[in-house]
């Protein structure tokens, strides 16, 4: 009887320690990311039957039904340009001109990877719905507060939790997909915090 | 003799087992949770369900673009493969093929496609009987997902996109 309790013991506390940590490790690896570019991170081996264990357990969690990278790259910034988390209530600026793909997004997600509710219905903006700058850039106002011009809104302002973006680059042009790394990408920078 | 060493070194093996388990395991049922609500909105496998745009209220596959339209169905090849039709906007288009371990094994775009259709087979092996002329994709697995994204150019065109997303199909052969 004794024994029998201590195996049960033993077992509980495995599965707790081994279940425990893979869930984990999954949910702290977002999409995972073998490449960095500034604060953008993506993983080569999404999507791919090459893909090991581990990113296919963080793309299951946190970004399934992915297309492989010569269909689509997915970078994604937990932080901002200085290395700080991205907060729902602090304010942003992300800038850039058009990554080399045939359509690009940039989109906010939540800290649960479900689009942010907000007042305005407005999760993204993409190549083709980005309004300009005269030199054909572009600059996107994420935060709580109303701005003017690109502006995604960071939730209803009430509450103070992180979030990410995800960039997608739709049929990246062939560098591109050969080398993430080598794309110039949009700079997060941030504006204003409450102290 | 102490026997607490012996325990805390099989607690840490069998925490290693079950560590393994669960990174494996994780894909599969994520996987299987994602087609089953897939196919209860379908009203089953084989048949696609049209999504209206991704919002915050969506809860069905983490990290939607809401500037796509998603059409999605479960395939499952078991008994009888399974052709995808669909007609291929001048817009970005794909349809993407998924197997029970989230690998992405089969993508097409609509520059790839030299028509404004496509019609595509999967199918569990190569000794099944197809229509004739029309590409087989041998799947990896015997049910999995098929998603097809159509891009959304302006809010003026989603009406026709929707429209034109709503012929896209899977059929049991």
């Amino acid at each position: 009887m004794k024994l029998a309790l201590k195996l049960l013991a033993a077992t509980v506390v495995a599965l707790i320690l081994g279940a425990g940590s893979a869930l984990l490790l999954v949910r702290s690896g977002g999409l995972g990311g073998d490449v960095a570019v500034g604060p953008w991170r993506t993983s080569t081996i999404i999507g791919s039957a090459e893909a090991d264990p581990y990113t296919r357990a963080m793309v299951a969690v946190a970004g399934l039904l992915a297309l492989n990278r010569s269909e689509t790259i997915y970078f994604t910034a937990a932080r901002d340009g200085t290395g700080e988390r991205l907060r729902t209530n602090c304010t942003y600026k992300v800038a850039g001109t058009d990554p080399p793909a045939r359509w690009w997004s940039i989109t906010l997600y939540a800290s649960d990877h479900y689009l942010m509710p907000n007042p305005e219905d407005r999760y993204s903006y993409g190549g083709n719905t980005v309004a300009r700058e005269d030199d054909g850039s572009f600059v996107i106002a994420v935060g709580p507060e109303k701005a003017d011009g690109n502006w995604i809104p960071t939730g209803d302002g009430q509450t103070d939790d992180t979030f990410t973006l995800t960039l997608r680059l739709y049929n990246p042009e062939e560098a591109a997909a050969r080398d993430p790394s080598g794309v110039v990408l949009p700079q997060i920078a941030k504006e204003a915090c409450p102290s | 003799m102490k026997t607490w060493p012996m325990w805390a070194a099989g607690t840490v093996a069998l925490a290693a087992v079950f560590h393994i388990l669960a990174i494996f395991g994780l894909p599969y049922g994520i996987m299987d949770r994602a087609m089953a609500g897939i196919a209860t909105q379908a009203g089953g496998v084989n048949k696609a369900v049209y999504p209206d745009r991704a919002t915050a209220a969506s809860r069905g596959v983490v990290r939607p673009s809401p500037d796509l339209l998603y059409t999605a169905c479960v395939y499952d090849v078991s008994k009888q493969p399974v052709k995808l039709t669909s007609p291929v906007p001048d817009t970005y288009w794909s349809l993407s093929t998924f197997a029970s371990n989230t690998d992405n094994f089969f993508v097409v775009n609509d520059r790839q496609v030299k028509s404004g259709r496509i019609e595509i087979i999967l199918a569990a092996d190569g000794n099944t009987k197809i229509e004739k002329g029309i590409p087989v994709v041998i799947t990896p697995s015997t049910k999995g997902i098929v998603l097809f994204r159509s891009l959304v150019t302006s809010e003026e065109a989603r009406a026709e996109i929707d429209a034109m997303r709503r012929q896209s199909n899977c059929d049991p052969l």
